[in-house]
Order: structure tokens, then C-alpha cells, then sequence
């Protein structure tokens, strides 16, 4: 049972990671109805940008956090004025395949920049494990944990009680009845792409937090795109929910199937759930189940 | 557009796609050139036109899918390494000749790709791509897991051969490929004008509408997936015996990409825009492939092997560009071309 429990908690933090880098698809999903696989170069270059300024300038925490996050809503807010801007109009499929290209020339850059090899941050948060009878759980995956949960709450209550929100919920609706409410759908677009970017840049660094900055790491984009969908792509809660799950059942799984299948279940268990998920409930576990009009 | 003075005058020349003698003289002599090529072809080009005429015919397929029938699929890479995986198996394991091998291998590509495409019944549009991302990533996990594709070491096909010839250098498999690639190729154009490739047609415009009219949504959809994975799997089967070795480093994720990334600078829906896409994304790569020592001297910053990388970028740059100024492909511009030198001295 207390391996159970261990791999659970194990699966805890790493879903929380998921969950953060969904919530940052699902923001975008909510104000402009594009679904992002771009989110992963952002999620990789938050990364990037923090340890370019702790771990290659040598600047004390906050003073990397910063400018990290400044230059990763850059990009984000650059994807939007030059990419997908011009697209508003057209199909949405055009959207989401104008993301796949983002994600592939970002990926280039992302390559060139590491030349194979791996960067890890320094270490910044309080290292070693707090034991709960029998059970250690590493602090500084506690700490970020508890952030993601603090993020998702704060980005919950910003949709929720201020204006802003109000008029992102409003342009998600319908973009022109928003227009002639007085909300500028432009700005909208410009201030959810820096938020979502902002939401991705945290959830890059706690991944580097984990694990080493390497060419593989844009691809927990494609994890986030996996629990967004399940979760329902305009669900917050949805986000948090199948995040969290989602690392639980990999790592559980993992820890009991790999003896039997021989290693590797990791990898695939996140497209399984995707499938299933897919054909039973298509529009997610908490999405809003939209009615088609021909 | 019908060249000037050119009038359909029976039922048959109006069904026909080549139309002029002027075409039919243009068709032949390319024919004739393609299969006289590697008499005066250099080994690096007809090696590269071989890789071209596989990705045509995995293009095909994508585009009967995607194209026409309006599904965005990411898992053709996977269709294709099923494809190359039963071809080797079928060779290597049970001793079928390459000639038996090749159609069978279509057909297991197909099958799989029907159990591939059911989620296309229940969803569509950005779910489904995710779907065949989904699908993509399980069966390599399952090519990987298996004993009898040889796990991460691979297969090693056998070249064909027939009647005690074998199709062992690139030159020999050039035959091969190119008539299977004109065949497919045929047999797309054909399709694409039936009922079946109307139905698809209706299907990507809109599928309720489409059912509204009478298209059996389910038949046509599954079709469509299975005509795409046949394809995928007779260019996986080529592609393993050509180059005799068969692993899941040649079938990734970006391999998929790739093809949808073609048929968006080619053209979704039209034939001709899977060799406009096909040409347009090899011969750019290769450019990059040779300008990128040069490149690499010239900046210190990129390191010594910047080739990879660059190309993933300017892929996906010219990816942005096409999406952004010519969302129709170039298919679209060789419309516009061949409609204004039909017209030549007028404008329209």
C-alpha cells in the first residue's frame, strides 16, 4: 500500500506539471477558440530564458524570474501579432495547423540553441524530502506543486471577478457581439497570449525543476495538449482534474505494468487515456458539449 | 479551364483528363524520359528521386484523407512503418516473394488504418489529429514492444528480386518505384472524381450536410482511412526494401508532420499539389543540407552540424509563410499560371 501511495504522490507532482501546461493551452482555447500545439516551444524556451538568466548569468532568483517571464510573453505575444492574426477569419483548422508550424520552427531554434546537449538549472528551491510515515515527497516538487494549485486559482478568480476576464469570456462567446459591447477583441487575443505564455513559462521552469533542459522537452506540449483535451478544452477545472490523474495513472501504471509488458508503459499510457477518452466523451471530461448547426 | 477552341464534343472527351494531343504527347515523353532516367541520372539523384516518389505515394494517401475527405491525420508515419514492418516480416519470416509482400503489406496498413480511423466517426476537425497523434505514438510503443518486428534493433528486408534478378541498387528499385508511383498516382486522380471522391469531398465541406444528402458518413470515412493507410503501407513496404533496413527512427512523429506539412504547401485537395508539396519541402531541405556547412563557418555561434536544426526551421518558416500568403498551396498558383497562358493575350 505505501508503494501505492508513493508512486501516487510521485505521479502528484509530475501531474501537476501537466496540468500547468494544459492550463496554459485551455487559457488560450478559452478566449480565442485556437488550440495551441505551440504552448510546448513556450513551455521549453520559460525554461530556457530562467536558466539563461540563474544558471548562465549567475542572477539571484527573482531577478531571473523576471525578465524570464517577460521574454516568454514576448514570444507569446509575438505568435499572436504575426502569425495568428492573420488567420483570424479562417477556418480554425488553419489555426491549430499554423500552431503545428510555429512548434516545428521553434523547435529549430530550440535544437541549435542546445546543440544535444542538456542544461540543468541550478538548484533554487529548499532541497530534501519531507517524510510523512513512510512516504517522502521531495520539497522542492511539494513547493511547485503547491504553486501550479495557487496559479490555478488565481487564473481561476482573474476569469472569473475582474473585467478582463469578463471580456475574455465574452470574446470566447462570440467575437463580434463582444466588439459592440465596447471590448477591443484585439487586446483580448494580445493579453491572453502574454497570460497563457506567462502560465507556460512557470510551468517550465518547475519541469526543469525535475528534469534537465533537452531537446525532448517542448514535447510536454503535446502532454498538455493530451489533458487539455481530456479534461475538455475550455475547462479549467478540467485541466487541474486530468492533469493530476493523468501523472497518477502513468506513474501507478508504469510501477505495475512495466514487469509485465517489459518497460515502457510510461510513454504510451497518456495516448491510451487520449483514445478512450476520445470515444467516449469527445468533448472531454468537463468540457461544454457544443451543438452543431449545419 | 479548356485551352481556347478546344470544345468537348462527346461524352467521352468530356470524361476524359487528358483532353489535348498536345498532353498526350507532353504524358508520353515525360513517361518515356522518367523510365530512361537512370541511364544518364547521377546515383545522388536518382537515390533522391527514389525517397521523392515514396513520399508522392505516402502524400497520396494523405491527401485522399485529408485533402479530399477533409480528416486531419498525423499518423501516417506510423501507417507507413506498419506497411515496411509486414513486408519485412512477410519476407524475412515466412519467405513471401516482395511481389506478394507489397500488396499485402498495403492491405495490412489499410486494416490497421480502419481501426485507426474509427475515432474520425465520433470526431473530427483538431480532436482527430490529436486522435492520430494518439494513434501514431501507440503503435510505434507496440512495433517497439513486439518480438517479431525485432524491437529496437529493426528488420533487415531483403531486395527484390524476379525470375533471378535482383532489384538490389538504387538504379533497379527506380523501375519499381516509379511504376508503382505512376500506378498510385493514376488510381488517385480516378478516385478523386468517383462517387467515392465526391463523397469525401461532401464530407470535408460539411459532413452533417453531406449525411442530409445521403452519404453514408461511416462507409465513406473508414474508406477514406483505409485508401490513405494502403498507401502509407505499399510506400513503407518500397521503403524497407530499398533501403534494406527497417527501424522506428525512420517513422517519428515529425515524419507525419512532414507530410501534412506538404500537402499544406502543395495544396490541400488536388492531386498535383502532393508533388508541388513533395518537391518543394525535399528540395528545400536539401538546400539546407548544403547550405549549412557554409553557413555553420560563417556563424560560429550555430556549431559545427547545424543541418538538423536549420532544416526544422526553415521547414517550419516556409510552413508559417504558405499559411499566412497562400493557404491554397501552390496548386493554386499553377492554376492561376495554366488559366493566363490559355488566355495568353487576354487577361481573362
Amino acid at each position: 500500500m505505501t508503494g501505492f501511495l508513493q508512486q501516487a504522490i510521485t505521479g502528484l507532482m509530475i501531474g501537476s506539471l501537466y496540468a500547468l501546461v494544459a492550463a496554459s493551452i485551455v487559457l488560450v482555447y478559452k478566449a480565442t477558440h485556437v488550440v495551441s500545439l505551440a504552448h510546448g516551444q513556450l513551455v521549453a524556451f520559460g525554461a530556457l530564458f530562467f536558466w539563461l538568466f540563474l544558471g548562465g548569468l549567475g542572477l539571484p532568483f527573482w531577478m531571473g524570474l523576471i525578465p524570464a517571464f517577460f521574454l516568454t510573453a514576448l514570444i507569446g505575444l509575438l505568435i499572436e501579432r504575426l502569425t495568428l492574426r492573420p488567420l483570424i477569419g479562417q477556418p480554425l483548422i488553419a489555426a491549430f495547423l499554423m500552431t503545428f508550424a510555429i512548434f516545428i520552427a521553434l523547435e529549430g531554434v530550440f535544437v541549435l540553441y542546445l546543440k544535444g546537449q542538456t542544461r540543468a538549472l541550478p538548484t533554487f528551491l529548499p532541497e530534501g524530502n519531507l517524510d510523512i510515515s513512510g512516504l517522502s515527497i521531495p520539497i522542492n516538487q511539494l513547493i511547485s506543486f503547491f504553486v501550479a494549485i495557487l496559479l490555478f486559482a488565481a487564473v481561476s478568480l482573474i476569469f472569473k471577478y475582474t473585467k478582463l476576464g469578463l471580456g475574455m469570456r465574452a470574446t470566447a462567446e462570440d467575437h463580434r457581439l463582444a466588439q459592440s459591447t465596447g471590448i477591443t477583441v484585439r487586446n483580448i487575443f494580445s493579453y491572453i497570449w502574454i497570460l497563457s505564455a506567462v502560465v507556460a513559462a512557470i510551468a517550465g521552469i518547475a519541469t526543469a525543476n525535475v528534469m534537465d533542459i533537452y531537446y525532448m522537452l517542448p514535447y510536454i506540449g503535446i502532454n498538455g495538449l493530451i489533458v487539455a483535451i481530456c479534461g475538455g478544452l475550455d475547462s479549467l477545472l478540467g485541466a487541474l482534474v486530468v492533469g493530476l490523474l493523468l501523472g497518477v495513472v502513468e506513474n501507478v501504471g508504469a510501477a505495475y505494468l512495466d514487469p509485465i509488458v517489459g518497460g515502457g508503459v510510461k510513454d504510451v499510457v497518456g495516448y491510451v487515456v487520449l483514445l478512450l477518452v476520445l470515444l467516449i466523451k469527445p468533448y472531454g471530461l468537463f468540457g461544454l458539449v457544443r451543438i452543431e448547426r449545419i | 479551364m479548356r485551352p481556347c477552341g478546344v470544345f468537348d464534343k462527346s461524352y467521352a472527351l468530356d470524361l476524359a483528363i487528358i483532353r489535348t494531343w498536345q498532353h498526350w504527347v507532353i504524358l508520353i515523353s515525360a513517361l518515356i524520359l522518367l523510365f530512361f532516367f537512370p541511364l544518364f541520372g547521377s546515383y545522388y539523384i536518382i537515390s533522391f528521386m527514389n525517397y521523392l516518389a515514396i513520399s508522392v505515394i505516402v502524400g497520396l494517401g494523405l491527401q485522399i484523407v485529408s485533402g479530399y475527405c477533409g480528416q486531419i491525420s498525423f499518423g501516417q508515419a506510423a501507417f507507413m512503418a506498419i506497411g515496411a514492418y509486414t513486408s519485412a516480416i512477410l519476407t524475412i519470416k515466412f519467405g513471401f516473394s516482395f511481389w506478394i509482400a507489397l500488396p499485402l503489406s498495403g492491405i495490412m496498413a489499410g486494416a490497421v488504418g480502419i481501426i485507426g480511423g474509427a475515432p474520425s466517426l465520433r470526431i473530427k476537425g483538431m480532436y482527430l489529429a490529436m486522435a492520430t497523434i494518439a494513434i501514431h505514438f501507440v503503435v510505434i510503443w507496440l512495433i517497439l514492444h513486439m518480438e517479431i518486428t525485432g524491437s529496437f534493433k529493426g528488420l533487415f528486408p531483403p531486395p527484390p528480386s524476379l525470375g533471378g534478378f535482383e532489384f538490389d541498387t538504387d538504379e533497379r528499385m527506380f523501375y519499381i518505384i516509379m511504376t508503382v508511383m505512376v500506378i498510385m498516382t493514376y488510381a488517385a486522380r480516378n478516385l478523386v472524381r468517383s462517387k467515392a471522391g465526391r463523397a469525401f469531398v461532401a464530407i470535408r465541406d460539411n459532413d452533417l450536410a453531406g449525411e442530409v444528402m445521403g452519404v453514408n458518413l461511416y462507409y465513406y470515412k473508414l474508406l477514406a482511412f483505409f485508401i490513405s493507410c494502403f498507401y502509407a503501407g505499399i510506400a513503407g513496404s518500397l521503403w524497407g526494401h530499398l533501403i534494406t533496413v527497417v527501424n522506428t527512427e525512420q517513422f517519428t512523429l515529425f515524419h507525419a508532420l512532414e507530410y501534412i506539412g506538404m500537402l499544406i504547401i502543395g495544396g490541400m485537395g488536388s492531386i498535383p499539389g502532393v508533388f508541388f508539396g513533395v518537391l518543394f519541402i525535399r528540395i528545400l531541405n536539401e538546400l539546407v543540407m548544403f547550405a549549412s556547412p557554409v553557413l555553420a563557418k560563417a556563424v560560429p555561434w550555430l556549431g559545427t552540424s547545424p543541418a538538423a536544426a536549420l532544416g526544422l526551421s526553415a521547414f517550419g518558416l516556409a510552413l508559417i509563410i504558405f499559411l499566412i500568403f497562400e493557404p491554397r498551396g501552390l496548386a493554386h498558383r499553377w492554376e492561376i499560371f495554366k488559366a493566363s497562358y490559355r488566355l495568353y493575350p487576354f487577361a481573362h
